[in-house]
Order: structure tokens, then C-alpha cells, then sequence
């Protein structure tokens, strides 16, 4: 289900731009969407998922318009929606608030309901925790009834939004498998600012910053961005003052900092391979 | 002391800035005035305005604090509850901020923010008058009545509307509020058992005879003491400053031991 | 048609409030009546259980139902449209409303207790007594849940416009306008003639005010901003 994006504008009240004239063309695959807080992801999110209407430009899905009642119901039937701030019913079950979710998508029959329900839980390993009421699963549990209710409708189009935040390493990779299962010839659009998480599933990334895209390409040509400005100094005195210091690690004689920036941030700065995360920064600085 | 002010300071500060805290207020003045106003039309009809300043704001008082307390008890309903809502609740029990410091300073802070526009209501009404009439004196007779009949009502009010939404759901207490606040104030002690009129009488009966003298704007109503053919008369003493003080006080221990269930609630439910 | 099932879940979201409140006003009422002393008020207070506190309790919980959904921002990106979900919980709240309600009715009918009161207006038209102010005052709790997205406000707003009613009875009846708009005219009315326009104006007046907030409902944007709370 590919995704055109034109000119997209979103201005809250109050005159803040979420979004500023944004160009954009997902094509079907897992697709990641990176940025800082406040970039615009979640707000671009919502105008995918037909909650929120733009304030100018177009969008279509599938070939439907977003600026259309019908072109954003056609959307949302072949939808699966996972917010960043996900909300349950606590006194509900696992698998009752499943079968809520499934009639409201428009899964009318109950035997295919029953069926659905049944696989989702076991994709997601809930199986043993189906007939507890949901105010008392843990946030890793919680995050997986949010996929699960995400993949009932076996969706074209699976929109993500911050989806390990707050996840255990294991669940993480638990659920970035799945996500990449999922894929294949679907869209999934994976929106994040943990890096690592769009390095391990996409081959695609676009970056966002103050509504704006600055970045559309592979991730490798992300990476590349960063080539020659990656930096490795160890230092028993103050951390480099330019560029930016991505990690700082106790060593022998002080301090190893690993730092981005244009040029060398010091005499006794070694290069080193960039990483996506170099990338990343590398693009934001600008 | 400092975590009950801070509590105060910024559960004032949150309460105040809604717009559902003047809007209702806004919206209930206005709905009386289309209906005829009553005294707040009269106040300024020199042949409705009754003689002494001390009875028109008085009156005035019984009027705005019956009326705007219903939407005070309503919005101040789920204020407790609230933190658990917007998940603060385990932020706010992991500082080292007493919980009853807390506890105070949301009651008192939440409780003021919500009183403002009653309060904007009535001193307006009450400075228009005195200027309209030239009697300045009504300004003290507020006062007065500000702290002898509001002060002790909406703090009784408030620590309930607080409390009680811990073991019910808010809007269930917002239907038994106006209920009880109808039949604890306006029902007729000889029509059914009521606490109206007696040393419970949260619109303030026995301080509106015995403290500031006032029997209804033509002086012939009666708002404490037994009456003829009703039950609970046991509660009804004959009004004088020490039963009217003995009333105010047991509102204000009425208020305190909701609060203290609410304390209680809270940590055995934690 | 949708699924039963999809209207048990919605029956589910209403909460307490919407399931004892017209059980909880009938017991009240009844309590109330039993220990009036006054034979001839008897009647009156029964009535006025139905006419009075069941269109309270059912307006405090449409005044709730929009506000405070958990799952909002999932119940907007799914094809059934917001506004159904909540058209079907306003409409469990009502109909449920209704039939302890009307139950109640038949038991005051059959026990001869409807007849005493000398302006019941008949065991059929007279269901209006419950039925107008039930619909008048719902509406507008619903609208206002709608349009400031606080059940605190709408339930203080509901809840400030019965007590005026209460307490201002007579004042509140002097004009044409405020007669139509009395929700109490059955029990406490002061123009019979007027009884029937006033019925009739209150059930439209609701049901206005029901679709004039579904309308609002359709700006979805406004449903996941911050609440007034």
C-alpha cells in the first residue's frame, strides 16, 4: 500500500507548525521514520491513521485521499494502528478487548473473529494470559495486545508509532521480529526515535525535523552521511566541546568519548566507521 | 510546610486555569438571570431592595452559595482520583512530600480555585450594591457572611466531593450530591426527615439566625430551630451564637472526618 | 445491523453510573414517598421520582460518556466511526433508563397509585412525564460532554440547571419559554394547558441537541487534544 505524501502542512493552534510542507513517498515495506521529539512523526501518524485532517497538502493511500471521508474510511478498514500513547480498557480481558477492537474494524462474524483473535494471541505469546483482565499485564505485556489488536484485521498498512518505548531488550527484539515478519508485501511504517530499532528491520528511512523532511534514502546511505566525521577521543579532562558526543565510557586513562562532528575535535581524535546513529546526528546538526 | 504549600500553590494553579471552573458559573448566573434573578435583579429595584444592607447581602449570600455550590461540589469531584488517572499518582507517593501534607494542600488549593468565580460572583454583586444604594457597610456584612456561612459550607462540600468519588464513580456522586443538597436544604422538615434547619444544615441555618440575624428577605422566614411536626427535632436547638458556633464547627468536623477516610481509602487501597 | 455482542461491549463502557443511577432515583423517590407523612403527597412524590431524579441520573451519565475514553485514540482510527460508538452508548444509557422507567410506570399504574395524582395525563400519553425531561436533559448533558469534553463540567452544568429548577420553580415558569423549557411540569407545573407544548418541546429540544452533538463529534482532532481536566 504505497503512500504519497505532497506538500503536507499541520498548524496547531497557536500558529505551532507540525508539520511544514512535507514531500514524502512510502513504498511498501518496512519503512522507518526517525526524529527528534516534537519532529512531527506522531502528528504525521495521525494524519495516516485518518484521526487528524492536514491543514494543506495531499495524501493518498492505497490510492484513496486522506481529504475525503471515504478515502480515509477506505484507509482505515485496511489499517492497522499502533499510537504512541496506547490506552486499554483495564477491567476487559486480553482477549475481550481484542474482540471489541475486531467488531469495531468491522469483523462482524464471530467464528472469524474467534479465529483471528485466537492466532494474534499466539503471535504475540499471550496465549496462557488471554482470560486476565488487562489492568494487570506489565507494559511489555500491554504493548503486545497493542500489536496484536494492530494485526487483527491482517492490515495492508500497519502504522507504528514508538512501539519498544519502555520494552525489556527481549521484548524489543520480540517485537521487531514480528514487525518484519509482518511486512513482506504490506507497508509498515515504523515511526521511532530509538535508532537501533530501524537499523535491525528497515532498508528505508526518512528523518523529520520541525516538520520538515531532511533526509529520504537507504539506510546505508544514512549511515554514509556520517563518513569521515566520526571520532573516537579518550581524555582525562572536559568531554569535546564541538560536535556532538554520542557515547562517553569510562576507560584506562580518563574518558572515551565517541563524537560527531565535521572535523577532527581535537589532536588526539582517532577516526572511526560510522554508525546509523552517526548518520542520524550527522543529519540533524545541519 | 513546604509540601503542603507547593501542593497548594499548583493545585490552586491547575484548578483555576480551568475553563469548566468559570464556564459553569458563567453559564448557572446566567440561566438564573434569564429566569428573573431573583435578589440580583431586585438589589437594584428600589421598591423590591429590602430596607438594610445587612438583609439584602445576607439574602444575596443564601442565593449565590445555594446556587453556585452545586457546580463547586460537581467539578471538584474527581479531583482525588484524577492522579491515578493521569498516572502522577506514583511520581507524587515516590517523593519524600508527606501524603497528608498533600492531601491538605490539593483539598484547600483545589477547593479555593473552584470558590474563586463564587466568590468574583458575589463581591461583585455585593461592591455594585453598595455603590448602587450608598451603603458601604454591605462590604463588611459580606465579609461577614463569607466567613460564617461560605467558609464553613464549601469546605464541608469540598472535603465530600473529594472523598466520596474514591468508592463510588464520580459521576454516580455528582447525582447523590445534587440530591442530598436539594433534600438537605430545600425539602420541608415536616414533609420528610431532613437535616435542614439543624446543627447539620450545610447552607448554614443556625449561623444565618443566630450571627448575623437574618430571617429571609422579609424577615419572617425561619432557618434554624425545631419545627412543629417534623422529625430529627433533637437536632434543632434553639438558635444562639453558641449553637450556631457548635454548627459551624460540626460541618468543619464533618469535613475533616471525610477527609481522613480519604486519607485512610487511599493507603489501604495502595 | 451490528453484532449484540458489539452493543454488550459499548453497554460495558457507560459505566456504573448509567447501571444504578435509574434503579438508585427510584429507590430514593420511593424512600422519599414512603416516609412523607402526607397521604395526598404521596402521589406527587412517586410521580415526581420518575419526572425528577430518573432524567437526572440518566443526564449525569450522558454527560459522561464522552471524556474520558482510555482507548480514544484507537476508537478513531478504526472504520466505525466515533460517533456510532457513542450514538450506541447513549443509546444503551437511555434505553436502559427507559425501561426501569417504564417499569416503574406500570407498577404505579397497576398498583393505582399513577391515577391519584389528578394531572397524570393518562397511562400512555403521561409516560411523557419521564420521557420529555429524560430526552430534555440528556441532550444537553451529552452536547455539553461533547462540546467541553469534561464530564465534571457537563455533569456540573446538568446538575446546576435541575437544582434552578428546583429551587426556582415558580420563577423559572413565568414566561411562555420557561414553561416550555420546565422539566418538571407534570408534578410541578403551573399552566396545565401548557403541559402538553411543553412535553413536546423538551423531547425535540433533547433530541436537537443529540444530533447537534454528533455533528461535533465528527471533529475527530478535538477528541485527542488535551481534556480540560
Amino acid at each position: 500500500m504505497r503512500i504519497e505524501i505532497s506538500g503536507l502542512t499541520k498548524t496547531y493552534k497557536g500558529g505551532v507548525a507540525a508539520l511544514d510542507g512535507l514531500d514524502l513517498v512510502v513504498p511498501t515495506g518496512m519503512f522507518g521514520l526517525l526524529g527528534a521529539n516534537g519532529a512531527g512523526k506522531t502528528t504525521l501518524m495521525r494524519i495516516l491513521a485518518g484521526i487528524m485532517l492536514p491543514s494543506g497538502g495531499h495524501v493518498t493511500v492505497g490510492g484513496h485521499d486522506l481529504g475525503t471521508t471515504t478515502g480515509r474510511t477506505a484507509v482505515q478498514r485496511d489499517l492497522g494502528y499502533l499510537p504512541q500513547d496506547l490506552g486499554l480498557y483495564p477491567d476487559l480481558t486480553a482477549r475481550q478487548f481484542l474482540d471489541y477492537m475486531a467488531l469495531l474494524k468491522g469483523i462482524d462474524d464471530r467464528k472469524v473473529r474467534r479465529r483471528r483473535i485466537g492466532e494474534m494471541l499466539e503471535v504475540v505469546a499471550l496465549t496462557a494470559h488471554a482470560d486476565r483482565r488487562l489492568r494487570g499485564f506489565s507494559g511489555g505485556m500491554r504493548q503486545r495486545v497493542g500489536i496484536a489488536q494492530a494485526l487483527l484485521a491482517d492490515p495492508q498498512l500497519l502504522i507504528v508509532d514508538e512501539p519498544t518505548a519502555g520494552l525489556d531488550p527481549e521484548e524489543r527484539i520480540r517485537f521487531r521480529t514480528l514487525l518484519s515478519q509482518f511486512a513482506g508485501s504490506r507497508t509498515v511504517l515504523l515511526s521511532t526515535h530509538i535508532v537501533d530499532d530501524i537499523a535491525q528491520t528497515c532498508r528505508e528511512v526518512a528523518v523529520l525535523a520541525k516538520g520538515r523532511l531532511i533526509f529520504r534514502g537507504t539506510v546505508a546511505e544514512l549511515t554514509r552521511r556520517a563518513e569521515g566525521q566520526v571520532w573516537s577521543v579518550v581524555t582525562d579532562g572536559p568531554a569535546p566541546a564541538d560536535g556532538t558526543v554520542v557515547s562517553a565510557l569510562p576507560a584506562e586513562h580518563g574518558m572515551r568519548y565517541r563524537v560527531v562532528a565535521p572535523t577532527a575535535p581535537g589532536p588526539q581524535a582517532r577516526p572511526l566507521e560510522p554508525g546509523l546513529e552517526d548518520g542520524y546526528l550527522a543529519v540533524t546538526a545541519r | 510546610m513546604i509540601a503542603f504549600a507547593a501542593s497548594l500553590r499548583y493545585e490552586f494553579r491547575m484548578q483555576v486555569r480551568k475553563r469548566s471552573v468559570w464556564i459553569v458559573p458563567a453559564l448557572t448566573l446566567v440561566l438564573f438571570l434569564l429566569i428573573g434573578g431573583s435578589l440580583l435583579r431586585d438589589l437594584f429595584d428600589p421598591d423590591e431592595v429590602p430596607p438594610e444592607a445587612k438583609t439584602a447581602v445576607t439574602a444575596l449570600a443564601v442565593q449565590v452559595y445555594a446556587l453556585l455550590t452545586i457546580g463547586f461540589g460537581c467539578l471538584l469531584a474527581d479531583r482525588l482520583v484524577r492522579d491515578d488517572r493521569l498516572r502522577v499518582a506514583a511520581i507524587l507517593d515516590a517523593t519524600p512530600a508527606r501524603e497528608t501534607a498533600r492531601l491538605l494542600g490539593k483539598y484547600l488549593g483545589a477547593a479555593a480555585a473552584t470558590a474563586v468565580p463564587i466568590l468574583v460572583v458575589y463581591l461583585g454583586f455585593t461592591v455594585a450594591y453598595a455603590i448602587h444604594s450608598h451603603h458601604p457597610s454591605a462590604i463588611g456584612w459580606a465579609a461577614a457572611a463569607l466567613g460564617l456561612v461560605f467558609l464553613p459550607g464549601l469546605l464541608f462540600v469540598a472535603a465530600f466531593a473529594l472523598a466520596v468519588p474514591l468508592i463510588m464513580p464520580a459521576p454516580l456522586f455528582r447525582v447523590l450530591f445534587v440530591g442530598f443538597w436539594l433534600w438537605a436544604n430545600l425539602v420541608a422538615p415536616e414533609q420528610i426527615p431532613t437535616i435542614a434547619k439543624t446543627v447539620l444544615h450545610p447552607l448554614g441555618g443556625y449561623p444565618l439566625t443566630a450571627l448575623l440575624g437574618f430571617h429571609g428577605i422579609d424577615g419572617r422566614d425561619s432557618w434554624a430551630g425545631p419545627v412543629p411536626g417534623a422529625t430529627l427535632n433533637f437536632l434543632r436547638p434553639h438558635p444562639t451564637p453558641a449553637t450556631a458556633w457548635l454548627s459551624i464547627g460540626v460541618l468543619l468536623v464533618l469535613a475533616a472526618a471525610a477527609l481522613t477516610s480519604a486519607h485512610l481509602g487511599k493507603r489501604h487501597a495502595d | 445491523m451490528r453484532p449484540l455482542t458489539l452493543w454488550r461491549y459499548e453497554a460495558s463502557r457507560v459505566g456504573w453510573t448509567a447501571a444504578l443511577g435509574p434503579p438508585l432515583a427510584i429507590a430514593l423517590g420511593t424512600a422519599a414517598a414512603l416516609v412523607n407523612p402526607l397521604a395526598q403527597d404521596t402521589a406527587r412524590i412517586l410521580l415526581g421520582g420518575l419526572e425528577m431524579v430518573i432524567p437526572l441520573a440518566a443526564a449525569v451519565a450522558c454527560a459522561s460518556i464522552v471524556g474520558h475514553d482510555p482507548a480514544v485514540e484507537l476508537q478513531l482510527s478504526a472504520p466505525t466511526q466515533y460517533r456510532s460508538t457513542v450514538l450506541r452508548r447513549v443509546t444503551v444509557t437511555l434505553g436502559w433508563t427507559a425501561a426501569v422507567a417504564a417499569a416503574t410506570a406500570v407498577v404505579l399504574i397497576a398498583t393505582g397509585w399513577w391515577e391519584r395524582w389528578p394531572a397524570n395525563h393518562g397511562p400512555f400519553v403521561g409516560q411523557l412525564t419521564w420521557i420529555a425531561p429524560t430526552l430534555g436533559l440528556s441532550g444537553l448533558g451529552f452536547a455539553a460532554g461533547c462540546l467541553f469534553r469534561s464530564p465534571a463540567a457537563a455533569g456540573a452544568l446538568v446538575t446546576t440547571v435541575w437544582a434552578i429548577q428546583q429551587f426556582f420553580g415558580d420563577a423559572a415558569q413565568r414566561s411562555r419559554p420557561g414553561r416550555l423549557l420546565y422539566l418538571f411540569a407534570t408534578t410541578r407545573g403551573s399552566e396545565p394547558r401548557d403541559w402538553t407544548a411543553n412535553r413536546l418541546t423538551l423531547a425535540g429540544a433533547g433530541a436537537g441537541l443529540i444530533v447537534l452533538a454528533l455533528i461535533v463529534l465528527g471533529r475527530k482532532e478535538r477528541l485527542i487534544g488535551e481534556e480540560d481536566e
